[in-house]
């Protein structure tokens, strides 16, 4: 039996939304304005700072992090808090606000019903917020229990990641966790959350997107309702110097109780989005480790050969996962990236095989490079996938904006730019170029940190024993070479997890 | 191979907006849905609106954790989930990705208590694919031995990464607590022990595929620019033959609660001190005016714009977070309220509170306006929740899973939409009642 199908090819149709983005995409007289009108009843309103924990001030780390809580989650100079809720909560809208390292980003949906409630009001919160004592004591007891109650003790795999963080850029400013430090946050008062609203809440450094059922009669709604920020900002962020990268292995192992081993690998790379090498390192990327998809060989190896963890994936930019969905939130925008392989939890007395097995596939990739067929795979793939990461309004504003930032197009267009044009060796160049650094970071999660370290330091053969029955020949043939896989210049430090991020 | 005759028993149009005496207003889902069912009784669900090139495409399996009745063999379901990634004759667990890989699809699955569902979103035009590898995994699922352990360690580590939080320790708790026979008593990625002994039960995983995946349990949802007639036919030729299994099992009855049940854990490290008390609810149907009126006396009592919320998040700061939740289910489940305080000696009060809101809001009546405000709010946040073809699929499958008709979420709203002041007192004085209280604490591990 024959059927009628859709007859557009895969490719065209998914190219023709991202050009309803693009083409769609009007500046207004004020070029920091992004309008991406769509069909539909929602409308997505998205508002970049460029300003972020970058930009605390030393000794009163988490001021940045806070103040955009202060403003999302706080009063108006008109309203309480519990008054700004009352007026959100028929219409189930809210301001997110989420401060990263070098923008702060608030982020609100609604239906087209209810702009007229729910624009004067989100824009009444960033321009002219409360700074009300309770909201501030709220807020801060919040961050503070953040740090020492859910990422010491909630959740490895952040903690793990927050450290890798820490260790990567120690005595950087993005060496910390967003939302602080615990000394920071004690430092804080009321005031120093009011003076840097009002200096670095400014029309000036604003990045402001509408899409969906918005107009340019949405935008000047907005913009008046922001009439009362500052235009120009007393002081510019600057951007943060360089860092340095390191030799051998260093790696830093936060001890506590665990059932199970989590590990996060990484080391600074010098490029963004801003540069060619980017987009040939995207698939390369992609090959080794798509983000939770089983595209990538250490997803592959780890989890589907070996059945080591839950999943193993890489990264050439920071990552954070948006909700329940596979993709990264937009607008993180740095002005410095890393390279990372995150590697969920494994069984304690795998840790070591483990590590060894991530960095075997990031050195197999950098000496062998991709075939000419796996190349085509990948780019395929990515080409395809990358649509997949604007389905909604919120995120295709987000891109639209973070395009803006890098000085580039946003990200899906700049692929679908790309990519084809690429070729296999320019992929395996920039992975030469960049993905083979001198020494890398590492961060481990352990309940036997100090057996863990004599292990490292020692640097002796890991074979792994498998619990599970036929593991191929292969598979078994490359577990040999990883097991000894060379550690050099191992270098550990043990920290108790009740000194992470106190200061 | 012997052929089966097929024929289409239901090939509906568009289903009207929601009942007649709800025609006042549209339906919640903006969009039609159209429904057809095979002859093996394989459901095939369309919701066509205008997403550019995109599809979601959805296979609900109605079997979850709670068809987990045989001892040591909790969380079966979820492993399963795993297992169907595994590979075919035809396409092998690599030809199945690269399939995957080519379309630059958004793939993966999940499983709750009541059912497993597999998902991707894929350019329009790859419908046919999809049908093709999805009914040939259906059918045809091949794997072995090596191949199921290496999988179940898989499962083994993702317990491990939810085992660092509280939550899970606190989840396992409820349910074993408050349940004491059916099997909503382990969560869906099921109890350590039997985790941990799966790689030995593969056996067993040919009875569960055997059992379940069979079409009469199976629909499949497609969301976005799709041509119900395309898929339907699609359908017949890859899923048609696809033979009926006709089995079950029984799933024990919980009994009533007839006194007050209490857990209490502790925690290796610092974390804040939390208290969930849980009683017993309805099954999600829509059709008892108990399961409405229930999610509305959530936000009355507990949501943001609550007076409790408000005295003891904002005013007080004595709870960090206060909340309550009701996650649809196909059996009568659990109402339950979390919270967790700033300092453990709040604990004992923050309990009291809750019992009082819950026990006033059975003698006196929400006000008109309040109420509204609550519709207004459900219906808002149901709308934005709509915004792209996965997140449309994915409300009608979870409508399909609890009730067996995707029109049931449009039933849901309507609902919501009649409530009145009585109905929130009549559901506040039948099911919160001392005797069905299942009360769970959470505080750090005293070290001295």
């Amino acid at each position: 039996m024959t059927t009628a199908l859709p007859r557009r090819p895969a490719a065209a149709a998914l190219l023709a939304m991202v050009l309803v983005a693009t083409t769609c995409a009007a500046e207004s007289p004020d070029a920091q304005v992004v309008l991406v009108p769509t069909s539909g009843p929602l409308v997505s309103l998205r508002l970049v700072f460029r300003v972020g924990s970058q930009d605390d001030p030393k000794g009163k780390e988490g001021l940045a992090a806070l103040t955009a809580a202060m403003v999302a989650q706080g009063g108006t100079k008109t309203l309480k808090y519990e008054q700004v809720l009352d007026r959100f909560f028929p219409i189930a809208a809210a301001l997110d606000g989420n401060c990263l390292k070098e923008v702060s980003v608030f982020s609100g949906s609604v239906h087209r019903d209810n702009l007229g409630v729910f624009i004067p009001l989100a824009t009444e919160m960033i321009a002219s917020p409360r700074f009300a004592t309770e909201d501030f004591e709220r807020l801060r007891d919040e961050a503070l229990d953040h740090l020492t109650k859910t990422l010491r003790g909630n959740n490895d795999e952040a903690l793990g990641k927050w450290t890798l963080q820490t260790s990567l850029y120690e005595g950087h400013p993005y060496g910390r966790p967003d939302t602080g430090l615990v000394a920071g946050l004690k430092a804080i008062t009321l005031d120093d959350v009011k003076d840097f609203h009002r200096r670095h809440y400014t029309r000036e450094a604003l990045w402001l997107g509408l899409a969906g059922a918005a107009d340019p009669g949405t935008v000047g709604l907005v913009e008046a309702g922001l009439t009362p920020l500052a235009r120009v900002s007393e002081v510019k962020s600057v951007a943060p110097p360089p860092v340095a990268p390191n030799a051998g292995l260093d790696v830093t192992i936060v001890a506590k109780p665990a059932d199970a081993t989590a590990i996060s690998i990484g080391f600074p790379i010098t490029l963004t989005r801003s540069d060619d090498d980017f987009y040939a390192l995207a698939v390369a990327n992609s090959f080794l480790g798509e983000h939770r998809t089983f595209n990538g060989r250490l997803m592959q190896d780890l989890r589907g050969q070996r059945g080591l963890n839950y999943g193993d994936y890489s990264y050439i930019e920071d990552f954070i996962q948006e909700g329940q969905s596979t993709f990264p939130i937009p607008n993180n925008h740095r002005s410095q990236q890393y390279f990372s392989i995150w590697v969920r939890p494994v069984p304690t007395d795998k840790a070591v095989f483990a590590l060894r097995a991530a960095l075997w596939e990031l050195d197999r990739l950098v000496e062998k490079g991709m075939t000419a067929e796996e190349f085509e795979a990948t780019r395929s793939f990515l080409l395809n996938y990358s649509k997949l990461w604007v389905q909604t309004l919120s995120r295709r504003l987000g891109y639209e904006i973070e395009g803006r930032l890098y000085d580039r197009k946003n990200l899906v267009a700049e692929l679908a730019d790309r990519l084809p044009r690429l070729t296999v060796d320019q992929v395996n160049a920039a992975v030469r170029k960049h993905l083979k650094p001198s020494g890398l970071k590492v961060a481990i999660v352990a309940g036997n940190a100090e057996e863990l370290r004599g292990l490292l330091i020692a640097a002796k053969p890991s074979p792994i024993v498998y619990d599970t029955q036929g593991t191929s020949a292969d598979v078994l043939a490359q577990d040999r070479e990883i097991e000894v896989f060379p550690l050099r210049d191992v270098k550990v430090r043990i920290v108790p997890v009740e000194q992470m991020f106190e200061k | 191979m012997k052929r089966r005759f097929l024929c289409l028993i239901a090939a509906a149009g568009c289903l009207p907006a929601a009942a007649a005496d709800d025609a006042d207003r549209p339906p919640i889902l903006p969009y039609p849905i159209r429904k057809s069912t095979l002859d093996n009784g394989l459901g095939i669900v369309t919701v066509p609106f205008d997403s550019p090139g995109i599809i979601a495409y959805y296979t609900v399996v109605r079997t979850g954790s709670r068809n987990e009745v045989e001892k040591g063999l909790s969380g079966f379901a979820h492993f399963f989930e795993h297992m169907m990634f595994r590979g075919t004759e035809k396409y092998s667990q690599e030809a199945y990705n690269d399939a995957l890989k080519a379309l630059g699809a958004d793939s993966n699955a999940f499983t709750t208590d009541d059912w497993t569902c597999y998902h991707m979103t894929i350019p329009a035009s790859a419908l046919a694919k999809a049908v093709e590898i999805e009914a040939d995994r259906f059918r045809n699922l091949k794997y072995d031995e090596p191949a199921f352990q290496k999988e179940a360690r898989a499962v083994l580590g993702e317990y491990n990464k939810s085992a660092s939080s509280p939550f899970l320790k606190l989840e396992e708790a409820i349910a074993d607590t408050a349940f004491t026979t059916h099997t909503y008593k382990h969560t869906t990625i099921g109890f350590l022990a039997d985790v941990k002994d799966m790689p030995n039960q593969y056996a067993y995983s040919k009875v569960f595929f055997d059992r379940w995946y069979r079409p009469e349990n199976c629909t499949i949802v497609v969301a976005g620019q799709v041509d119900h007639d395309a898929l339907l036919g699609l359908a017949k030729s890859h899923y048609g033959t696809w033979a009926r299994g006709g089995k079950t099992v029984d799933i024990p009855k919980e009994p009533a609660q007839a006194e007050p049940r209490k857990a209490a854990l502790t925690w290796p490290l610092p974390t804040l001190p939390t208290l969930a008390l849980a009683y017993h609810a309805p099954a999600a149907d829509p059709a008892d005016p108990d399961v409405p009126a229930l999610r509305a006396l959530q936000e009355a009592v507990f949501g943001e714009t609550s007076p409790l919320y408000r005295a003891l998040v904002l005013d007080e700061q004595k709870a960090e977070t206060l909340s309550a939740f009701a996650d649809p289910h196909r059996d009568p489940h659990l109402f339950t309220v979390l919270a967790r305080g700033r300092k453990v000696e709040f604990m004992p009060e923050i309990g009291e509170r809750i019992r009082k809101a819950l026990a006033d809001a059975a003698v006196m009546p929400i006000a008109e306006d309040r109420l509204k405000s609550i519709q207004s709010h459900l219906r808002y946040a149901f709308a934005a929740e709509l915004d792209s073809a996965d997140a449309v699929a994915r409300a009608v499958g979870e409508s399909i899973a609890m009730t067996g008709r995707p029109e049931a979420v449009n039933e849901l709203y309507a609902a919501y939409d009649r409530l009145t002041p009585a109905d929130l007192q009549r559901v506040a004085a039948r099911y919160f009642a001392a005797t069905h209280e299942t009360a769970v604490t959470l505080e750090t591990k005293e070290t001295k």
